[in-house]
């Protein structure tokens, strides 16, 4: 069935992209080559991920290196300048924004048909107004075809956008941080949608995030992008259990994996045992009873001070523990915490959060792990096998 | 009523719009979006009409449009004491006046608009016509109401550069002038009635036409939820 379906689909594209630029305080050197999938660009803020959009896209240039599209150059260059560069319009890369980028001035039907009106489509296609509204109707977004942008919510905007980029008839869609600014249950619709026309379409997608939840909800590869290099691509399951290396896990924030099991599920939270420890997570589908895999950054858990009243962020998932061992970064502290269920976690916070507590190795002490950032992650759901 | 100078006003200030427009919107462009050597320089020296007063702008005028100046010298063309040097002389003073508010309008579209509309194909001419412009159209239209208001009423400058001759280069402001001078109240008082309609015209259309378009451009700023 599958195979099918994709052999009647429009084919499928490779990109590849291997360029470097330097940055103030960046060295970026990015080598990828994406096939007609969605790629999660993970890394944390500051990492190069929107400029290596950025260069994909030709709205900057790289120092050097290449990218092409199929056997179609869009940019070689050596040190020595640009021997092809091709530009951005002429590239048939869309763009999602983080901020929409909707033309404030258009109509969301007019955003959608400015490509159709533009250079590379043709001049003036008589047939723009009902591609358009097409393209509207696939995004759901038909009915408020007449709305300017500021009348529109967030998740309206960024569907507006989309259908805007795919009327450029794309074969490569990039997306940076595109459902950040959204509610978690607008985010999950429209990345069902992105999924589905990324598997119509053949698109070959790479959708930058600073949240791994997204790389579960619809990638299938990930990329781990961190200090201007790739650290590892692949599988996500495969990223996840083995990364290549501990910068990979740290930036993942993997030392905070837990194996818990779904004692109940309500409209307020969704209550896991952590072999024997109680830990609220937010509220979410789950089957009671199941086994998932859940993880809690190491910011987002806490020292509670013993001398103090308890503040509303971090009442939940109270446990107790000794603490293991103390390691001093560049600008942060980490510890290693035994809990009471006999499981470690990690604790991380900025120098000189704690300054006034005593966390000596072997001191015992009581921690919180914030209930809104308790992660648990669905059993790889967007990983075809 | 002098219709002379009317005509003459409305073919002076229109004359000087367009070369406003034509020299005032791309320069406005280069310094709202690029850095360059000399730029502060080129900045005050567009601004100095300004503050320079109008009859010192006109002795530079005088100079430069003069038998000893370029403009007859290299370009064998006499202007002084005709209706072009009158216009070219509203020009001049109107000038700042467009590109200090248009460079404002220009520095504020989000530049991230004109790379959606590159990557959707546009090239750098139609960003440009289809997106800048239209985003910063309100800033420039106001620049340009007061621009052209400015040039209508050039006084001392023209004066200069262009005198005071009955039908040939007396604008409005001018035959006033002259009217007030010859204690010919009744045709003073028509002049600064048909001066006060058109600059309240001018101003209630520019009005008008933002309101129209007020919609759209508001989104700018208000991208709140």
């Amino acid at each position: 069935m599958a195979d099918q379906s994709s052999r009647q689909g429009p084919a499928g594209a490779r990109l590849t992209v291997d360029v470097e630029k330097r940055l103030p305080g960046l060295d970026l050197r990015v080598q990828l080559a994406v096939d007609s999938e969605i790629l999660v660009l993970f890394g944390p803020s500051g990492a190069g991920k929107t400029t290596t959009l950025n260069l994909i896209a030709g709205l900057a240039t790289p120092d050097a290196g290449s990218i092409s599209l199929d056997d179609q150059v869009l940019l070689r260059k050596n040190r020595a300048g640009a021997a092809l560069d091709v530009p951005a319009r002429r590239r048939r890369i869309g763009y999602v924004f983080q901020q929409y980028a909707l033309f404030p001035h258009l109509t969301a039907l007019e955003n959608v048909a400015y490509p159709l009106r533009s250079g590379r489509l043709g001049r003036r296609s008589p047939d723009a107004a009902p591609r358009a509204r097409a393209l509207l109707a696939r995004m759901h977004m038909e009915h408020l075809a007449l709305r300017y942008p500021h009348e529109l919510s967030g998740g309206q905007q960024q569907r507006v956008a989309i259908a805007r980029a795919l009327a450029a008839e794309p074969r490569v869609l990039l997306l940076d941080e595109p459902f950040a600014a959204l509610d978690s249950a607008v985010r999950e619709r429209l990345q069902l949608d992105l999924a589905a026309l990324q598997a119509e379409q053949r698109l070959v997608v790479i959708y930058v995030t600073h949240r791994l939840e997204d790389a579960f909800a619809i990638g299938h590869r990930l990329a781990i992008l961190s200090d201007g290099q790739v650290q590892q691509i692949g599988r996500i399951d495969e990223v996840f259990r083995q990364p290549a290396n501990s910068h990979v896990a740290q930036v993942m924030g993997l030392h905070n994996l837990f194996e818990a099991r779904v004692l109940a599920v309500s409209p307020e939270h969704l209550l896991l045992d952590w072999d024997g420890l109680l830990v609220e997570a937010p509220p979410q589908a789950a089957d009671v009873g199941a086994a998932v895999t859940a993880y809690i950054r190491p910011e987002d858990v806490k020292f509670l001070y013993p001398d103090r009243p308890l503040m509303g962020a971090v009442q939940h998932n109270q446990a107790a523990g000794v603490v293991l061992g103390q390691q001093a970064s560049a600008s942060f502290q980490r510890w290693r915490v035994l809990l009471s269920n006999g499981c470690e976690i990690e604790v991380r916070a900025p120098d000189h959060t704690y300054a006034s507590l005593p966390l000596q190795a072997g001191q015992p002490v009581q921690v919180s792990l914030r209930k809104d950032a308790v992660v648990v992650l669905r059993p790889l759901l967007g990983v075809p096998l | 009523m002098n219709w002379d100078a009317l005509r003459l006003s409305l073919q002076v200030t229109a004359v000087a719009t367009l070369l406003i427009v034509v020299v005032g919107l791309p320069l406005a462009l280069l310094l709202a979006r690029r850095r360059f050597r000399g730029q502060t320089l080129l900045e005050t020296l567009i601004s100095l009409p300004l503050v320079l007063p109008p009859t010192v702008v006109g002795y530079y005028l005088l100079l430069f449009l003069g038998r000893n100046g370029p403009v007859v010298g290299w370009l064998d063309v006499q202007l002084l004491f005709t209706w072009g040097a009158a216009a070219l002389a509203s020009a001049i003073v109107g000038l700042p006046l467009l590109v200090l508010s248009a460079r404002a309008a220009f520095a504020g579209v989000d530049r991230s608009l004109e790379n959606a509309a590159r990557t959707l194909g546009s090239s750098e001419l139609e960003v440009l016509w289809r997106v800048t412009l239209p985003l910063a159209r309100r800033g420039i239209l106001a620049g340009l109401v007061l621009a052209a208001a400015r040039a209508l009423g050039e006084f001392g400058a023209t004066l200069m550069v262009a005198g005071n001759i009955p039908g040939r280069t007396q604008t409005l402001p001018l035959a006033i002038y002259d009217a007030v001078q010859n204690r010919d109240y009744a045709q003073a008082n028509a002049m600064v009635l048909a001066m006060t309609a058109l600059a309240f015209l001018s101003l209630w259309a520019a009005r008008r036409f933002e309101r129209g378009g007020a919609r759209p451009a508001e989104a700018g700023s208000g991208r709140s939820e």
